[in-house]
Parts: structure tokens; sequence; C-alpha cells
């Protein structure tokens, strides 16, 4: 006799295909010949960096990738040096070699205080990366950001020689930085994109930390762009406290104090 | 290879916006165009500054040709780097020499532009009572000039980043690339080549004021500052 079974059978439910979190990812780095080919010196990483980006990416991940992260923070350091003196120019004197040491003293000590930070969120994000890749990227990030500030320089300085406002100087040296930095992001996102992450969660975190160290460093490090009495200044504020204080004392700014 | 020869014709190339010969004259550098586009920023930039200082004076007229080119080779060489930089981080890979060429040309057509309207802002200059010291003049005739001035400007500037726009979809062959790099030029060019009229003014002239190349408050502040402040001032913030 038929029956009726009323319990259906055991198959399992289908799921429902799940888009991927982050839709196409780019091809890894060492695709073609081109960004296989090594890096042998300074000037073939400023264009790699600017133009091969997966090269240098795909470099990183090679034995021997430390000769390549020293070639890129010499680079770093030569420009935001060369930056820094610029940024010297407005108030000259002493400042000359003051801004520059602050500036890339400054912008070395922010990355490398958030260094194991990316690291600890590159892990908890499921990221392959090994320590000395993610100090690549970020060695990358430092030269990238530099060489821009570089390409800015001209225009910092045409500036520095035909205003006196110091509050309009730093602007334009926050503003020139904040662009410089979103490049510099942009290719440390790229490589850690290819590192297996699972979320981008832990790296967005790390960017803003690493926004405040160095918005934070600028104060610490004052007066980078005006002058002062001492190297370093003798009282401990927060950014926004000192930036509030800046804006509130004269719409002109003071030499002294910036 | 095929030999580039430089003749009349190329300003016409130019202006009509030929994507095959412009892009091959942006991929190697070439002497005497490089000469050509020089010559041409020099005096159609320098006879349109010309014909706008002539109003205050001959000798103002003279001043002002020389500094309207200037402008415009500063601003193409102080942000020479910044551009070469900025367009392989937009998307596209082209080396210094093309996106300092490219910039260069699109100067050199907005150069020819003005020089083209020249003749026509002089006579209309020579139609306006005289902006000499001591003379009384309308607020609207300095007005009139003053707009006319700005649409003479921007036509040129609108026309020759056009045909920038172009090469750098030809370039690209992506119109996305091509606009994010156009305006990053066109951002960073207004940036500096504002600040560099600022500091290089007067260029109209003003009647209570002297004839000069420079005003003695060229460096005291910039630009960005003195519109700042304006603004400030209309919104009574003061």
């Amino acid at each position: 006799m038929d029956s009726i079974n009323p319990i259906p059978p055991q198959v399992p439910p289908q799921i429902p295909p799940v888009a991927p979190l982050y839709p196409a990812a780019p091809k890894p780095p060492g695709e073609t010949p081109e960004e296989r080919a090594p890096i042998p010196n300074l000037m073939t990483v400023v264009e790699a960096i600017l133009r091969q980006p997966q090269r240098v990416m795909y470099q990183l991940r090679q034995p021997g990738a430390g000769r390549l992260i020293a070639l890129m923070l010499l680079a770093a350091l030569v420009c935001s040096l060369v930056y820094g003196v610029v940024v010297g120019t407005f108030s000259g004197g002493s400042q000359l070699w003051i801004a520059p040491v602050k500036i890339a003293g400054g912008l070395f000590v922010s990355v490398l205080i958030c260094l194991p930070s990316l690291y600890i969120f590159a892990c908890l994000s499921g990221s392959q990366a090994r320590l000395v890749e993610m100090f690549g990227l970020v060695a990358g990030l430092l030269m990238l950001m530099t060489l821009l500030l570089l390409g800015f320089a001209p225009v910092a300085w045409l500036f520095s020689q035909s205003t006196a406002s110091v509050n309009w100087m730093g602007t334009l040296h926050l503003l020139f930085w904040g662009i410089a930095t979103l490049f510099g992001l942009r290719f440390i996102e790229a490589g850690f994109s290819h590192s297996q992450a699972r979320s981008n969660a832990g790296f967005n975190t790390w960017v803003i930390i690493l926004i405040l160290v160095v918005l934070q460093m600028t104060t610490a490090l004052r007066p980078i762009v005006g002058t002062a009495d001492s190297f370093l200044p003798k009282e401990k504020k927060f950014f926004l406290n000192y930036w509030g204080e800046c804006l509130k004392s004269s719409p002109e700014g003071s030499l002294a104090a910036h | 290879m095929q030999t580039l020869k430089l003749n009349r014709g190329d300003i016409g190339v130019l202006l009509r916006g030929g994507s095959r010969p412009i892009r091959s004259w942006s991929e190697q550098w070439d002497a005497q165009r490089l000469a050509l586009h020089l010559g041409v920023i020099v005096v159609g930039a320098g006879s349109y500054g010309a014909a706008m200082g002539w109003w205050r004076d001959p000798l103002q007229a003279a001043y002002v040709a020389a500094k309207f080119p200037l402008i415009l080779l500063l601003t193409a060489a102080g942000n020479a780097l910044l551009n070469a930089m900025l367009a392989p981080l937009l998307g596209l890979n082209i080396p210094f020499r093309q996106s300092f060429l490219a910039i260069l040309m699109s100067f050199t057509m907005a150069a020819a532009i003005l020089g083209s309207f020249s003749p026509l802002v002089a006579f209309l200059v020579w139609n306006t009572p005289p902006l000499s010291a001591g003379m009384h003049i309308s607020r609207a005739a300095y007005s009139f000039i003053q707009l006319t001035h700005v649409a003479v400007i921007a036509f040129a500037g609108l026309a020759a980043n056009l045909r920038l726009m172009h090469l750098l979809r030809d370039l690209s062959g992506d119109a996305g690339v091509a606009r994010r790099v156009l305006l990053a030029w066109v951002a960073g060019n207004l940036f500096l080549g504002s600040q560099l009229s600022w500091i290089l003014r007067p260029f109209i002239g003003s009647p209570g004021l002297p004839v000069e190349f420079l005003r003695a408050t060229a460096l005291n502040g910039n630009f960005y500052e003195t519109v700042f402040r304006a603004a400030r001032h209309l919104l009574n913030f003061d």
C-alpha cells in the first residue's frame, strides 16, 4: 500500500552562494616578468613604487627583501629631510635644520611605533604576511608619502615666502601631508589585500591609529613651522586642544609656539 | 622611425586636437617643437598681457607682457614633479617627459587662444576711457573689462583642458583615469597658478597706484588668505 511519508528526505538545505567579502581581488604580485624584475638601486625603487607597485610588493616577499627596504627607507629619509628644509625656510635660522630633523624623525618614529600593531591586526585578520613584509609595506608607505611631499615642495616653498601666517602654513603642510598619506595608504592597502586577510577591519583601524599618531607627533614635536626657545615643547598637549588654541589665539598666528 | 618635421601647421593640429600627432609629440623631446611651444606661450600670453596692461599705461603693458607667460611657465615647471608622480598613481603610466610635455602643450593651446583674443581686448581697451593716473573711471567700465578678461581666460583654460582630456583619454584608454588625472593636474596648477598671479600682481593696474613690475607688498600674504579674509569680512566674522 502506498503511503505518504510526512518526513521529507534527509537532503541538506542548499546554501545560497555568498558574495565574496572583497570583490574581484587584484592579481597577485609577480604575475608578469616585469613584476618579477629585481629592484637594484634607488632610482629603480622610486620608479617602481610610482609605476609598478606590484613589483615592489613581489620583491618584498622574496629573500633579501632587506636591501629593498633599506633603499626605500633611505629614499624616505632624503625626501623628508629635503621637504623639512623647505618647511624650515618659512622661519629660517635654526629652523632650517630643526624642521627637517623633526619631520624626518617624527615620520619615522610614528611609523615605527605603529608597525607592531599593524602586524598584530594583520595576524588577527588572518593575513599570511610576515613581519618583514609588513615592515616593507610600511617603508613603501613612508617612501611614497615623502616622495609626494617632495613633489609639493616647490609649491610649499613659494607659499612659505609669501605669507607670515603660521596657521596658514601649518594648514597647507597638513593638506599636503594628507594628500601624500592618501596615496601612501593606497599602496599599503593594496599590499595588505594580497596577504589573504579575511577582513579589512583591522587594517582600517590601524590606518586611523597611524593618522592620529602622526597628528599627535606634530604637536609633540612643536614648533615645526614656527620658532621657539627650546627644541621640544615644555607642556604636553593633545593635538586637537593645541589646534584650537592656535586658531583662537590669532587668525594670523604667531611665529612662536607653532 | 618617422622624423617629425616642425611646421607652422603644428599649432593648428594642436588646436584641432589631432590625437595621433599630439600623442607622438608628447612621447619624445624635440628641441624645435619645444621652442615652438615656448614661443607660442611667450608671444600668445605676452600679447594678451600687453593688451591687458595697456589700459593703465604702455609701461604696464610691457610688464604684463612679461609676467603673463611667466605665470604659465613657472606653473608648468613648479608642478612638473608633482604632476609626473600623480599620473601613474592615478592610473596613467606615463614618464615625466610625457606629463610635462602634455601640460606644456595645453598651456600652449591656452596661450594661442589668448593671443588670438589680444587684438579684440586691445580694441576694447582702446574704446574704454583711459585708466591713467588722475583719471576717473566708472565702476561699470572697470567691472566690464575685468569680466571680459575672466571670460576670455576661462574660455582659453577650458578649451586647453578639453584638448588635454582628449590626449589623456587617448594615452590611458580609460575615460575615468583621464578624468582623475586631469582633475588632479588642474587642481594643482590652479593652486600654484593663483598664488603666482597674486605675487606677480598688478595686471590691470589701478589709477591710484604707480606703474610697477611688482608691488612692494608682493610677498606679503597670499591669494587664499586674502580670499579667506574677504569672506570673513563679508560674513561679519571680524
